[in-house]
């Protein structure tokens, strides 16, 4: 964890601006340079963020906190269900680095960080900023929760959009604890973007309804650790066979994902 | 006579339970901030009153005043957005927690933190949408505002509001405060209260309890 401090603020103190200055100004010229901005860091890979970051990947939690309590002793009500495994660790490194992460994900830094001028309290600030209508990032955050996180951490609309009969904590056993009694047959093209995994996602599901633990697999994100209260709006890609009209609650949704997170179609 | 407890019994039921979703306090009561973002004047005596009281190292910053500028000649605006935690009505930070550092009080909804339980997994700070949680360094531990929880019990108000001289920064029942009842100088008389401003996170995902009269240019359509 020894690493420099100085690039662990979100703005160079002005004793390391000071220190820097005398050093060629290379702090200065890293912080402003084009990969933390538009469009250089949409295609900046991991590397290039890690050379000056290192630390958001090699950093892990305290083996106990100040007053005794063990990291390997605690585990929170999310981190008891069958695909959690590993010890205790940092968010980035569980995002990006765990091995289930690895599987089932495809994060890279520029997932969630689309940079900005690192001036800029908020967008549109100055002549050469991001627009203000850009939803890049908010107020006191690097990211937008709403376009990253809610995609895993919503709540799953149970009864609004799938009509089942109560959130589905509740009526899971109606379902033999299981997404796939209904999902084996509906809406079976899922999760294909670039960010995951879909086939590695799709297997472990299959495994998961073998080992009677499906409802872990898709619940993980699906709602289980719904850190937000509301569901993320999914882009609504009608599958083959669908009827034509769209129904009320998918009016305001977008027909396909992303732009950025499509995937390249197969050539025939 | 005290019933021996099965001890399997108690690990399967535990097992059941915590593997359950969260549900978040309903506190009798909801203290939460209130600032006007046209009369601020962006002198930052409240995050360094905040700083102060905390004994907080250059870095972490529990309160923040943001400078929003913006325009085109002659058209041209300049405010100020001042947060903190907003002690939210449902938290995103308190789930994530492994060691139940973070917790919300049922008598005023303050959303408190022992820091001396948090071995600095920082989920907290990724899951909060607004940047309460800061990352202590030297520490390696994770801090935040509790509204000076101890000043509240003693019937005192947070350090941040007793520094504002320009009284635009206040506390207050948040729904009487989003419902323009509460008697406060942040809010002057044909002020116009509302839940967000412009390029802040969506309420809906937390509910925080915060309240702004917001700059023209700063309203949400």
């Amino acid at each position: 964890m020894a690493t420099s401090p100085v690039l662990r603020s979100r703005w160079p103190t002005p004793k390391a601006v000071a220190v820097d200055a005398e050093n060629g100004g290379k702090l200065l010229r890293a912080t402003y340079s084009p990969l933390h901005f538009k469009p250089a860091i949409e295609s900046a890979s991991d590397a290039q963020c890690l050379a000056c970051h290192k630390e958001v990947l090699e950093d892990k939690p305290r083996v106990a906190s100040p007053a005794g309590v063990k990291a390997a002793d605690s585990l929170a009500w999310y981190q008891r269900t069958s695909t959690y495994s590993g010890d205790q660790d940092t968010f980035h490194r569980r995002h990006l680095t765990t091995p289930l992460a690895k599987k089932l994900m495809n994060l890279k830094c520029n997932t969630c960080h689309q940079g900005h001028d690192p001036r800029e309290e908020a967008p549109g600030s100055s002549a050469t900023a991001a627009p203000q209508s850009d939803n890049a990032f908010t107020l006191r955050k690097q990211v937008n929760p709403e376009t990253t996180c809610l995609k895993c951490h919503g709540q799953m609309p149970a009864k609004e959009i799938m009509g089942l009969p109560g959130p589905w904590h509740e009526v899971k056993e109606m379902f033999q604890n299981d997404c796939l009694t209904c999902h084996a047959a509906i809406r079976t093209k899922r999760h294909q973007v670039t960010y995951l995994n879909a086939e590695a996602i799709e297997a472990m599901a299959v495994a998961g309804k073998e080992s009677k633990t499906a409802d872990d697999v898709c619940y993980g994100c699906h709602g289980g650790r719904s850190w937000y209260r509301i569901a993320y709006p999914y882009a609504r890609n009608a599958w083959p066979g669908m009827g034509d009209i769209t129904p009320e609650w998918a009016l305001q949704r977008p027909q396909h994902s992303e732009s950025r997170f499509l995937k390249a179609e197969p050539k025939p | 006579m005290t019933k021996k407890l099965d001890m399997k019994e108690v690990k399967v039921a535990l097992e059941r339970k915590v593997a359950q979703t969260y549900e978040p306090v309903k506190p009798a009561m909801q203290f939460g901030f209130v600032h006007n973002n046209v009369d601020c004047i962006g002198c930052r005596a409240c995050e360094i009153a905040c700083k102060d009281k905390n004994g907080l190292a250059p870095g972490p910053r529990f309160r923040r005043v943001m400078y929003v500028e913006g325009g085109t000649f002659p058209d041209v605006f300049a405010y100020k957005v001042n947060m903190s935690c907003n002690h939210c009505a449902e938290p995103a930070c308190l789930p994530t927690c492994p060691t139940g550092a973070i917790w919300k009080r049922e008598k005023d909804g303050i959303v408190d933190i022992d820091s001396t339980l948090c071995i600095g997994c920082r989920k907290c700070e990724a899951a909060c949408p607004y940047g309460a949680p800061q990352w202590n360094v030297q520490e390696q531990i994770i801090q935040k505002c509790n509204l000076c929880v101890d000043e509240i019990d003693a019937g005192r108000k947070p350090y941040c509001v007793m520094a504002c001289m320009m009284r635009v920064l206040d506390i207050g029942p948040i729904d009487k405060l989003w419902a323009g009842q509460h008697q406060t100088k942040a809010v002057g008389p044909n002020d116009k209260i509302v839940r967000q401003v412009k390029n802040m996170a969506s309420p809906e995902l937390t509910k925080p309890s915060i309240a702004f009269v917001p700059h023209s240019k700063g309203k949400v359509e």
